[in-house]
């Protein structure tokens, strides 16, 4: 029990500390979202105007930097995100446009996370099981190249191939924007057709790194004694590798799986932007540009808190799985 | 656990199945029954932009111009940032005001105008029969109204008519309304009568719209335009409005406007023909997109200047000195530097500072090429160099700032540096995000910047007035966005802006060309290349296009109002079979 509120206290207190970073840090870039509005209005009002502008969606730039802060604080706790002072999106509810955002960024990068990890860990396991076989010798060398290329460049690659050299696939968007959206063949069938290239390319550069870890504690595993147990015993080999072995190897990889989970809200900014898929990536990247300071703390906020609540449900799961941490605390 | 492979391909059949009987995939550009051939009534006398011939409506258009955002769906046209979706589609000007035809007026939700003798009152007629898409007729009150929100609420005022211009008053008698100024207002007229948009009182007093007319997102606009509006954030659709007071417009039924979130699947579309109006910059345009088709063509003409601007205050040493700025006007090849660095899509710029052809009575071309600046001369490049203290041996190191991502700025300013090496100087170009590039420019942070003015107005005393004008200037460290970035301060100058407003049309151009005298001697700024409305479009299904032998209005498609005369020109070939 007390170790639970250690991990809970730890939660909070690293939950605040991210708040005060996300206020400060946008706070500390150069530019102001007067410059980005200014762009937007192709330069046809005079900026006092544009001041005035800002202030009635609730822009203070002269007020006190730390009653700002306060501010921030009370408005993130009770959840009221404000609306957006960037660019072209100037008075949009903040909610509005993150609910819009988030769906494409669920879909796309969360599948493809889940889809990573279990085709991974099956690789891995069978990579492992069969040592040295084809699928070893092979496999996890691709993987290691593979996991070490940067999102941007695979993906530069693919669109190069696929969109542009041969215009098999839409290199751009989240679907055929000539489509009324709606629960059509045609409709869903553009929405995964301009998903595969951002799937692709965030499947090959993150698979890689769950073939490793996977095969490497199945080749730990298999070296135990109850391993040798089962074969001794005559159980079949599917049985023993999947049962048996991999069963086990896969605990640790279980938690790295909690943390990317966390992780897919923020992982795709640059596959986003690459891809013009419009998910919270995108979103940030156009607050940053925008100066959008509502945009980017409430985006801040909801990756924080992402992460941190990963790591703590993946801290529950630990002291559930393993008694040996409840003994510690 | 177990699940055999049939039932899982069972599952996946019934889930084909059922999405297939579910609904049919409906297209933007389906047609709707009807369209073909509904007809124009030919009586109207109140064609507005002279095109004489009637055409039966029909068809569907589609806009492809690069937003980098998905729609907002908000047609609030207070708010400054977007209203770009909503003026000349749905709410429309008094008056429309054509940059590209000498500031030619064709009267729209006025039918006319009287000014007052000293200008300082304007008394508007408002058209009569004009109704609200929702079927109210709009009167006087409501364009008085229009006016009055603005003083209400101060930061819906966008062009600061009340705060700036001098308004004063705004009445509504009859089907007239008076506008009441401080002084003289004919400058202004542009704005109040071109740029503001009209929107209906019975709406904008209550509810919401009365309490923050600011930030109202009005999802559901109610306008006079030509069109009314179904918004989604990947596609807004235009439908042409029954009520709208020209009759049998807008020939074209269905404009659709897909949000594109970068400039290469843009162009695509038009290259593709899926998209007909493009407004945006084509790389490469003649094998990317005019030689795909005959149909497609492009017409970009120029309204701005794109300019080298040095800092002229003191504390820059070199290029602060006359000698240094002639020598960068003198060395600069602006043919070239159009031809390669912009793909000879923008034309190169005049040293007296007038955007031609547009503004062609204007240029003092005589005093330009007396001057030497009509044709790069590196011999005369070398002795102003000499004059400043530098040459070949003693070279000159300078930086550009210039934004990040603007290829064809990168383009040019290689073409310059190679240009000016060989007199000596020595050029630097640095990059910029586009914020750090601003504040710096602002706050006169750099010794060259490459910059292109944001806006102009209807003659060239608008932008001039931005560069020039010490009023829109600041001291270095504080902010100068108004346009005077080079810190340019001469009392004769503003001597001379300031009486153009008050003057009669043949001083008012007399007035330009002693400015551009200024110009030329002082060289505060060296245009480099004139900045255009990037303009595409195809004529296989459509006709009625703005070209440069009826520059009716500004061609892209964010212009507004120019779009709407763009809009109540463009007719659907097939529909007049």
């Amino acid at each position: 029990m007390r170790y639970l509120l250690r991990r809970v206290g730890f939660f909070l207190l690293t939950l605040w500390a991210a708040l005060t970073l996300n206020f400060f840090l946008p706070h500390f870039m150069p530019g102001s979202p007067i410059n980005s509005l200014r762009a937007a209005t192709r330069g046809r009002v005079p900026d006092a105007e544009l001041e005035k502008i800002l202030a009635s969606y609730g822009f203070k730039p002269n007020a006190n930097i730390f009653s700002q802060y306060l501010d921030y604080l009370g408005k993130m706790l009770t959840g009221d995100f404000g609306v957006s002072t960037g660019g072209s999106s100037l008075g949009q509810p903040v909610s509005k446009l993150i609910g819009q955002s988030l769906p494409w960024t669920l879909g796309l990068v969360g599948v493809t996370t889940v889809l990573a990890f279990i085709l991974g860990s099956l690789v891995g396991t069978v990579a492992a099981w069969r040592r040295g076989g084809v699928v070893d010798s092979v496999l996890p060398s691709v993987f290691v190249v593979t996991s070490a290329l940067p999102y941007f460049v695979v993906g530069l690659f693919l669109i190069l191939f696929f969109a542009i050299d041969n215009t098999w696939l839409p290199s751009s968007f989240n679907y055929d924007n000539t489509i009324v959206p709606g629960f059509s063949p045609g409709f869903i069938g553009s929405v995964m057709q301009h998903a595969v290239l951002p799937a692709a390319t965030l499947l090959i550069t993150s698979i890689g790194g769950w073939v490793l870890t996977m095969r490497n504690n199945m080749i730990t595993t298999l070296a135990e004694d109850y391993i040798r147990m089962g074969r001794a015993k005559g159980l079949s080999d599917r049985r023993v590798m999947y049962n048996y072995a991999a069963r086990n190897a896969f605990l640790p990889n279980l938690s790295g799986f909690a943390m990317s989970i966390g992780f897919v809200l923020t992982g795709a900014i640059l596959v986003e932007r690459i891809f013009n898929y419009p998910g919270l990536g995108y979103q940030l990247y156009n607050a940053v540009n925008s100066i959008d300071y509502p945009m980017m703390q409430a985006l801040f906020l909801l990756f924080t808190v992402a992460v941190l609540g990963a790591i703590l449900v993946c801290d529950l799961l630990t002291v559930w799985l393993d008694p040996r941490t409840r003994a510690e605390g | 656990m177990r699940r055999s492979k049939s039932s899982l391909l069972a599952v996946a059949v019934s889930i084909g199945l059922a999405a297939s009987a579910c609904s049919s995939t409906k297209h933007t550009t389906d047609k709707s029954g009807g369209t073909g051939g509904t007809s124009a009534s030919s009586a109207g006398g109140s064609s507005s932009t002279g095109t004489a011939k009637a055409y039966k409506q029909g068809g569907t258009l589609t806009i492809s111009n690069e937003q980098g955002q998905t729609w907002p769906c908000a047609f609030n046209p207070f708010n400054a940032s977007n209203n770009v979706e909503a003026n000349g589609f749905i709410y429309e000007p008094l008056v429309y005001v054509n940059t590209l035809q000498n500031a030619k007026e064709t009267p729209m939700l006025a039918s006319g105008y009287q000014w007052n003798a000293d200008k300082t009152q304007i008394t508007f007629t408002v058209r009569d029969g004009v109704k609200w898409s929702d079927g109210q007729p709009l009167t006087a009150d409501d364009v008085a109204f229009t006016f009055n929100l603005m003083k209400q609420t101060p930061s819906t005022d966008l062009y600061t008519l009340w705060s700036g211009a001098g308004l004063t008053d705004v009445k509504a008698t009859g089907n007239q309304v008076t506008l009441t100024f401080k002084q003289n207002a004919q400058v202004y007229f542009y704005q109040f009568a071109n740029l503001v948009t009209i929107v209906p009182k019975h709406i904008w007093s209550t509810g919401d719209a009365a309490a923050h007319p600011d930030t109202w997102p009005n999802e559901h606009p109610v306008g006079s335009g030509p069109y009314t509006v179904n918004c989604s954030p990947n596609n807004m659709d235009y439908k042409a409005n029954p009520n709208y007071w020209q009759p049998g417009k807008p020939y074209v039924t269905t404009v659709e406007y897909p949000a594109y979130l970068d400039n290469q699947p843009a162009n695509q579309d038009l290259a593709s023909g899926k998209a007909q109006w493009g407004s945006q910059f084509i790389t490469g345009i003649k094998p990317f997109y005019l030689n795909k088709s005959q149909d497609n063509h492009t017409w970009s003409p120029p309204v701005l200047n794109v300019a080298l601007v040095p800092n002229l205050d003191p504390s820059h040493k070199a290029t602060s000195q006359l000698g240094v700025r002639q020598a960068l006007a003198y060395a600069i090849d602006k043919a070239k530097v159009s031809a390669i660095g912009e793909d000879g899509q923008q034309p190169p710029a005049n040293q007296s500072g007038i955007v031609t052809p547009t503004f062609e009575k204007y240029n003092d071309a005589a005093a330009v090429s007396a001057a030497g600046y009509d044709k790069p001369d590196l011999d005369k490049a070398k002795a102003a160099l000499a004059s400043a203290g530098y040459s070949p041996a003693n070279p000159l190191n300078l930086t550009v700032i210039a934004v990040q991502g603007y290829t064809d700025w990168d383009a040019s300013i290689a073409v310059i540096k190679d240009e000016l090496k060989g007199i000596g100087i020595n050029l630097t170009a640095s990059s910029l995000t586009m914020q750090t590039y601003d504040d710096k420019l602002y706050k006169g942070d750099y010794d060259l910047a490459y910059v292109g003015q944001p806006a102009g107005g209807p003659t060239p005393y608008y932008e001039l007035r931005e560069w020039l004008h010490s009023a829109n200037t600041a001291p270095i460290g504080q902010s100068a966005s108004a346009g005077n970035f080079e810190r340019y301060q001469n009392k004769d100058v503003d001597k001379l802006l300031d009486s153009y407003a008050t003057a009669s049309d043949t001083d008012q151009v007399s007035i330009i060309k002693q400015i551009e005298g200024y110009l030329i001697k002082d060289v505060p700024i060296i245009p480099v290349t004139e900045s255009v409305d990037w303009f595409q479009y195809n004529t296989k299904d459509f006709g009625g296009w703005p070209t440069q032998d009826n520059p009716y209005a500004q061609p892209a498609a964010f212009n507004f109002p120019d779009n709407e005369q763009v809009l109540l020109n463009l007719y659907y070939k097939p529909a007049q079979q």
